[in-house]
């Protein structure tokens, strides 16, 4: 192993503190600039010569980050060629004349677990993970590269495996992204063969996979920060990023053993999810296993799952407010309280999932219960989100734009995700529109707005040049208008009883105003999904084109902006690792010359600040 | 435990923008604990894998019903020698950590060698065992017990795979390097110890589970008290 630790007492790594402090200027170090000594020696990396060794089988996390950002999104780019596909059936059904039922219900299902897993974890924790971890806690690289090299191309091969399904006898499954048995695997299910095979065989990549890039998140973020790093001196980025990761790594497990049971209750024939079963006269050869016990697994992987998409979006909105609204973020110690308080909860909530599949009524108050408690620390994180915004010095610019879409969006689907955690509430809107309205709110629209805003964020520092703003203001006003006219009307289908993933309408009593609404929901939906493409646009534009951006155009304070190359070399410090003297949100301090300290600025070089007052 | 809650809490209670609290932090060295990374690699894989075998162990439980046929297991049976050769594993492990220590390299090498054998066997061992059972009819169909078992002892054995993986490329460097360069690879070899001696306690915990909690093991209790 090449990045081997040695605690080697005495060890004088390069460091910026062995040089003179900004204030002294004589050569020498004032005792509040002091530092200690560094006691980890310099990684040592392998650096590619060859096109494939640099960009293809590489090991900087930075271009897997990239690797891990575009193989996410060209998925997600199925994914939502796939809801529109679904939105053509329901809005105008005699257009899709070539859709069968089977091929909706394929569509339905891939497009919900390309979107959960291979789109948005992937995206949050393998995209920005990469990414940021190693550039905001001041290391060169993950602690294990090769690992983390693999864990890409296992991703990579679970998504091969995942679209092969759609080129097989009997296309993917259609059994619903849940895939709850016995259903799944039982002849007159779409893709009840080989689709659900690979399906399994994909998930129990994907989850190997990430184990090895989760563990480099892990011991990266907990044993490789550089000096002065304490925990709570990483932006709530890396707090975000680092508790969804453990979430994963305990949650995932439960995919895995699910995938594999259901894997051999397909191919070997055991029961472990398939009671005796009838089936046209005939008794089947299984006997003996639980479909709950299924539901169960799903969902104590499921709803932690949630939070592995939100808490990376939590930390990264939080960083992003607190940049172009200047201030330091409101509350940074109940922020991160509330990330881990609410990674705890979310084990704790997983059955309000299946309230209508039958469980002790005690269950069902005791999960009620923790799913509203779970309420409490992420309603605190939303006030201090606005409190951070309060008389800030705002720049309403694209990246800003998008963080109020989120905040707005988030409260909205979590209002509606309050109804759903009530038993009395959500028996009845079980299974209706109202459901996929709240989740895509609040777990596909709201996360989806902090990629964008991080997007606009973070592209000075990966290509050097400044995305264009008016092609990002239509980016961002047609998203968040579309957006809220696809959901917002789903509540009241919801309401009046429209059942989700029904192929079509029949001719029931609701249908006279169903029709109408779900011709516009179609419409928005399309026009939606077509505006993505303007960032695409703007970005191979801004490639060609695009304002050069510099070092820290946004003059913020975290480490990944103060690099001495932008974009970052492998490596990412030069010579010399940064040495952290402060938290990164100085912004506006009373005394400063600018309105933002860097992590890395001496305490000598601001002495006459009054940082505890910001 | 105590003390990694303490350091827990009062990491979450610090105030970084405070003078005071600077001064202390600035002196912080940047890591959490003072472990090796390939130490904290396997405490990780460690809660993973602990989070897997107790789903496999509530899955069985779960899905055990009356009436299974449960007796070839319980029968005195290779399992109990395969146990056994693990135990001997942890011992040599033992043995290797206190030679480190005495920087006898030789006995390094020797018992590093064992440990790689004794785990091979292991493995040969259960292989033998699952066609043993195949032979008298309880093949992974047959009911949620042998499922179970098969998957369980799959996985665990997929696990000392991926740890002999990691001891080959140790032990070869061990065997390569001389008598002085042998004590700096301390880290990755109590490393591998660790991940050895929970793979043994796993190992036990399942194997007291399959006398214990079973059908017959329960028709025997219920006899005890009538």
């Amino acid at each position: 192993m090449s990045d081997e630790y040695e605690n080697k007492k005495g060890y004088q790594a390069q460091s910026s503190e062995s040089i003179s402090s900004g204030g002294g200027g004589s050569g020498t170090v004032s005792d509040a600039d002091y530092v200690r000594p560094a006691e980890i020696p310099e990684q040592d990396l392998y650096h590619g010569h060859s096109f494939i060794t640099k960009w293809v089988f590489c090991q900087d996390a930075k271009v897997i980050g990239v690797q891990y950002f575009l193989l996410a999104t060209f998925t997600g780019i199925i994914g939502l060629i796939l809801s529109w596909l679904m939105r053509l059936q329901l809005g105008f059904p005699e257009a899709a004349g070539f859709m069968t039922a089977e091929h909706y219900y394929q569509f339905v299902t891939m497009h919900g677990m390309i979107m959960v897993v291979y789109f948005l974890t992937a995206l949050f924790l393998g995209g920005f993970g990469n990414y940021l971890i190693p550039l905001m806690v001041g290391a060169r690289d993950m602690v294990f590269p090769y690992l983390n090299m693999v864990s890409f191309w296992m991703f990579f091969i679970a998504v091969v495996v995942l679209l092969a399904s759609f080129f097989v006898p009997g296309g993917p499954t259609g059994a619903g992204w849940t895939l709850y048995p016995p259903q799944t695997i039982l002849e007159g299910t779409p893709g009840s063969g080989m689709g659900i095979l690979l399906m399994c065989i994909s998930l129990i990549l994907f989850v190997a996979g990430f184990t090895m890039g989760g563990l480099n998140y892990l011991i990266t973020v907990l044993q490789a920060r550089t000096r002065g790093m304490t925990l709570m001196r990483m932006p709530l980025t890396v707090w975000g990023i680092f508790t969804a990761t453990v979430l994963a790594m305990l949650a995932f497990p439960a995919l895995l053993v699910g995938a594999l049971m259901m894997t051999l209750d397909k191919v070997l024939g055991t029961s472990f999810f398939m009671p005796t079963i009838l089936q046209a006269g005939e008794v089947l050869e299984y006997g003996g296993g639980s479909p709950i016990l299924f539901q169960h697994l799903f969902w104590f992987f499921g709803h932690p799952e949630v939070y592995i998409v939100a808490l990376p979006a939590f930390g990264i909105i939080s960083d992003l407010i607190s940049v172009h609204s200047r201030k330091n973020i409101f509350g940074y110690r109940m922020m991160v309280w509330a990330i881990v308080g609410i990674g705890a909860l979310s084990f704790f909530v997983w059955a309000h999932h299946m309230y209508v599949s039958g469980m002790n009524p005690w269950f069902g108050f005791f999960f009620a219960t923790t799913t509203l408690i779970i309420a409490i620390p992420t309603a605190m994180k939303v006030y201090n989100w606005v409190l951070t915004l309060w008389r800030g010095n705002i720049r309403l610019n694209v990246v800003m734009l998008w963080c109020l879409g989120f905040i707005i969006t988030f409260v909205n689907g979590g209002i509606t995700g309050i109804f759903l955690g009530n038993v009395s509430v959500d028996v009845p809107l079980s299974d209706t529109y109202f459901v996929i309205a709240h989740f895509h709110m609040v777990m596909g629209i709201a996360p989806l707005m902090v990629i964008m805003g991080a997007v606009y964020h973070w592209f000075p520092l990966v290509a050097g040049r400044f995305l264009d703003e008016t092609l990002g203001k239509w980016h961002f006003w047609l998203t968040f208008l579309g957006a809220y006219s696809i959901y917002f009307p789903m509540h009241y289908l919801g309401f009046i009883g429209v059942p989700r993933r029904y192929f079509e309408m029949y001719d029931s009593p609701y249908v006279t105003s169903a029709v109408g609404m779900n011709e516009f929901i179609s419409m928005a939906a399309f026009i939606v999904g077509a505006a993505q493409f303007i960032l695409i646009f703007n970005i191979i534009k801004t490639l060609k084109i695009g304002k050069p951006a510099g070092h820290n155009p946004w003059q913020a304070n975290s480490l990944e902006w103060l690099t001495p190359t932008v974009p970052p070399e492998h490596g990412n410090w030069g010579e010399k690792l940064p040495v952290v003297h402060r938290w990164p949100y100085d912004f506006s301090v009373p005394g400063a010359k600018e309105d933002f300290i860097t992590q890395t600025t001496p305490p000598s070089e601001v002495a006459e600040t009054e940082v505890e007052k910001t | 435990m105590s003390n990694l809650l303490k350091k827990l809490f009062g990491t979450l209670l610090q105030k970084p923008w405070e003078t005071e609290r600077a001064a202390i932090d600035n002196a912080h060295e940047g890591k959490t604990f003072d472990i090796s990374v390939q130490k904290s690699a396997v405490i990780i894989i460690f809660g993973i894998a602990t989070v897997l075998f107790s789903l496999i162990f509530t899955s069985y439980l779960y899905t055990l019903p009356p009436g299974q046929d449960t007796q070839y297991l319980l029968r005195p049976n290779l399992l109990w020698i395969n146990t056994l050769t693990l135990f001997f594993v942890t011992y040599f492990f033992n043995k290797v950590t206190n030679d480190l220590k005495k920087k006898d390299t030789l006995k390094v090498k020797r018992n590093l060698l064992i440990i790689g054998g004794l785990t091979y066997l292991f493995l040969f061992g259960q292989i033998i065992f699952w066609f043993q059972l195949l032979k008298s009819g309880n093949y992974v169909s047959t009911n949620s017990y042998f499922a179970n078992f098969y998957v369980f002892t799959a996985l665990h054995g997929l696990h000392l795979l991926g740890g002999l993986f990691f001891w080959g490329k140790v032990s070869s460097r061990v065997l390569k390097l001389e008598q002085n360069k042998i004590l700096e690879e301390e880290k990755n070899i109590s490393a591998l110890s660790l991940y050895w001696t929970y793979l043994l306690i796993v190992w036990l915990m399942f194997f007291l589970m399959i006398y214990i909690f079973n059908d017959a093991f329960v028709a025997w209790c219920k006899s005890l008290i009538s």
